[in-house]
């Protein structure tokens, strides 16, 4: 990132858009997490279950994200395929304190992997092990080690720890996001 | 290993705190059936961990009332009570009323409280009552019974201020939905009693709407409908029998007789699913008529219904002694699930935050918690199939080779001739069958005579590799009711070669059907390494001819000779 492109960040010049998809099981803190990453003014007090989906803005030092934020309900996990094409990445958010559905996240992923529109581009996937504050969580070695994020090899992919509420962890995986796209666009 | 050990009743998964998270409830037995504990898991981890007083026969979750927050109570059948948690806290003791006491006993034991009779005239009255009285007696009773006369005058002394009680047992209990089939309507509480009879409780004030009885004790309910406006209910009882009764009945209309005890009764729409001792599923109609079957490859060890509420499915499970759980829609087997130990309860639903998941129990105290996929759809996959696949087996037929048609052959030709010799040598071989017999016939060397006077079996075992021997004479007494009194037993052999100590002896009175070993010590003396033949002869006292006689080949002595 060079001095005039963060020059222009915070001028506010020049911001691209990105597309940006957040997936994730139901209670992960997919919400909590955009709602984090809004300026301080905008963020909302209140985070209800999304219901079917929602689209946010945030930005970052130089993009401009604009955030499809899905619900995460079982009954509504069909309706994230319609929004494959659109997005230029993925924030997968995991509960890493439930341990119970480690599994149905990983099989979400796998399906989420395989899916036609996904398979064959090489857009970055950003990892929140969500919820580290809960003294059951486990770390995030652990969460990409029960989702094989190892067999991930064809795309980049980041997982970082964070604290919706506290908004710990979320700036260092946003900055690694706004990294690879521009890595990607260049 | 999670240390569970219970059954399909015993399982329960409710949203406990009112977060959307559910969790599960269980009434744990102990590793031993004798430490009942409420076990409470979150997930994969045991939140809570209480003692309970009894062993738990079986536990529900049920909406005790229309307040908010519709958090669902947990209650739980152990013993004469049933146990309500509210938020996993003890929060109510509902005991069975108690059953009317025999005025006969009731009169005995005031008697006894006034020092008008002594302990054992009690007992012995008691003893009458017992075997007359239509009202079985009071565990109190029942307990001085069992005492030993020196324990008597204390127990009386000790328990006879008290009022006798006749109480009895919870078996079986399940939820019935009060007014409104909604999933969050208030339920009422199901109880099979061991006194032969289903109670009807209020959810609010656990008071007893109605009671039915039943010809036998109930071991599994299964309900439909609403108790205010029609229902019906079965219950699979300890007789192999099933009864259903409907709201205005005190007494079962239908019945369904089984050829078998049952293990398991599950309810799918509008038909019941039984599963018997035999290794099978039984689809009955609420009117006890049979519309099929379906053979299991084990023994049923659980069944439990498995419903998917996004796709409309109900299905049954049955966890089979093979370690298999099988997945039956109908007659149609939709799915098998291996596990790695077999499987003594299961239970389907809302588990964590996921709809679809399926914790079973082993038998060893493991648990196994199974989430079935978004993308899943059970199917018939083709599990039955029709004849043996390999066609590939055929009949075993021998060939004939060019040998057998040259003996056809030659058969056609001199026909006669090898008929007329055949014959002839049959004849000679006739005689000479029946001289050998003869010829053992009088010397008795058959070892089973089929006199009709004297039925006698033998036999001879050689047991060890020598120099030394142990000779078994297995003798038996071959009629329906005549024992035989005064035998004897002599061997016969080569003094030079074998040295028995005791060549002759009585045998005892054989009873009819019995066989008795008589065993003997045989010492080779030859350091040669001969063999030879040692006779047995059993003989009837007062008689020198034997009635029958075993050979023994004795074997090779693998050891030096005995000095």
């Amino acid at each position: 990132m060079g001095l005039l492109d963060r020059l222009s960040g915070l001028l506010g010049l020049r911001k691209k858009e990105v597309h940006v998809l957040c997936l994730g099981l139901d209670n992960s803190g997919k919400t909590t997490i955009i709602n984090k990453l809004k300026p301080s003014n905008a963020q909302s007090q209140d985070i209800v279950p999304t219901i079917g989906f929602s689209i946010q803005k945030f930005k970052s030092s130089s993009l401009s994200f604009t955030v499809f934020d899905m619900s995460g309900q079982g009954r509504y996990r069909n309706l994230w395929e319609h929004y494959y094409k659109e997005g230029q990445a993925i924030i997968f958010v995991i509960d890493s304190s439930d341990k119970l559905r480690m599994v149905v996240a990983k099989e979400e992923l796998h399906t989420l992997l395989n899916h036609p529109d996904i398979k064959h581009r090489r857009i970055p996937i950003l990892f929140f092990a969500n919820k580290m504050d809960l003294r059951d969580a486990v770390t995030s070695v652990k969460v990409s080690q029960w989702l094989c994020l190892e067999d991930i090899k064809d795309k980049p992919w980041h997982i970082c720890a964070s604290d919706a509420i506290k908004g710990e962890g979320l700036q260092e995986g946003v900055d690694w996001l706004q990294d690879q796209i521009q890595a990607v666009k260049t | 290993m999670a240390n569970v050990h219970t059954f399909s009743s015993c399982l329960a998964l409710a949203d406990f705190h009112g977060d959307g998270e559910y969790k599960l409830a269980v009434g744990d037995l102990g590793p031993d059936g004798r430490q009942p504990r409420l076990k409470v898991l979150k997930g994969i981890t045991l939140v809570s961990h209480k003692v309970l007083p009894a062993l738990p026969a079986a536990a529900v979750t049920f909406l005790m009332g229309p307040h908010e927050p519709r958090t669902p109570a947990l209650a739980i059948a152990s013993g004469p009570c049933v146990y309500v948690y509210k938020n996993l806290k003890p929060y109510f003791k509902f005991s069975l009323p108690l059953l009317p006491a025999n005025p006969l006993e009731q009169d005995l034991w005031n008697q006894a409280k006034e020092d008008q009779i002594d302990p054992l005239t009690l007992k012995e009255m008691l003893e009458g009552i017992r075997e007359k009285a239509e009202v079985p007696l009071s565990v109190q009773s029942l307990r001085f019974l069992q005492l030993e006369l020196s324990e008597m005058e204390a127990f009386v002394n000790q328990h006879k201020s008290k009022s006798i009680r006749r109480q009895t047992v919870i078996t079986t209990m399940t939820t019935l939905k009060k007014s409104l089939a909604d999933e969050d309507a208030m339920s009422c509480l199901v109880l099979g009693t061991e006194n032969k009879e289903l109670l009807v409780l209020d959810p609010e004030a656990f008071t007893v709407l109605t009671k039915m009885s039943l010809p036998s004790v109930p071991v599994f309910l299964e309900v439909s409908g609403q108790f205010d406006v029609e229902f019906r209910l079965a219950a699979a009882c300890r007789n192999g029998s099933i009864y259903i009764l409907r709201r205005d009945s005190k007494r079962p209309k239908y019945c369904i007789e089984l050829s078998a005890q049952p293990v398991g009764l599950v309810r799918v729409h509008k038909v019941l699913v039984v599963g018997s001792n035999q290794d099978s599923l039984h689809g009955f109609t609420y009117k006890g008529k049979r519309l099929w079957t379906v053979q299991m490859p084990a023994t049923i060890l659980a069944m439990n219904l498995l419903e998917q509420r996004s796709r409309g499915l109900q299905a049954v499970m049955a966890a089979l002694a093979n370690e298999e759980v099988r997945i039956y829609h109908n007659k149609a087997l939709l799915d098998v699930i291996r596990t790695p130990e077999a499987v003594t309860s299961l239970c389907f639903g809302r588990f964590g935050r996921e709809d679809n998941t399926l914790i079973m129990t082993t038998l060893g105290g493991g648990l196994i918690i199974k989430i079935l996929k978004r993308t899943a759809v059970f199917a018939e996959g083709g599990g039955e199939a029709g004849p043996p696949a390999n066609h590939a087996v055929k009949l075993n037929m021998p060939r004939k080779s060019r040998f057998y048609v040259d003996q056809t052959l030659r058969e056609r030709e001199a026909g006669t001739a090898m008929h007329r010799t055949f014959q002839a040598d049959l004849y000679l071989l006739r005689l000479r069958v029946a001289r050998a017999y003869v010829q053992a016939l009088e010397s008795s060397l058959s070892p089973v005579s089929l006199t009709a006077r004297e039925p006698l079996k033998l036999h001879a075992v050689v047991q060890g590799l020598g120099p030394t021997f142990k000779l078994t004479l297995h003798l038996q007494n071959t009629s329906t009711a005549r024992p035989i009194l005064g035998l004897v037993v002599c061997f016969l052999y080569n003094e030079v070669l074998y040295a028995l100590p005791r060549a002759f002896f009585k045998v005892p009175l054989l009873v009819p059907g019995l066989n008795y070993p008589l065993e003997t010590f045989v010492k080779s003396l030859s350091d040669k390494g001969i063999s030879d033949i040692i006779k047995v002869l059993v003989l009837r006292e007062g008689q020198s001819m034997p009635l029958l006689s075993a050979h023994i080949n004795m074997p090779m002595s693998e050891g030096l000779a005995a000095s």
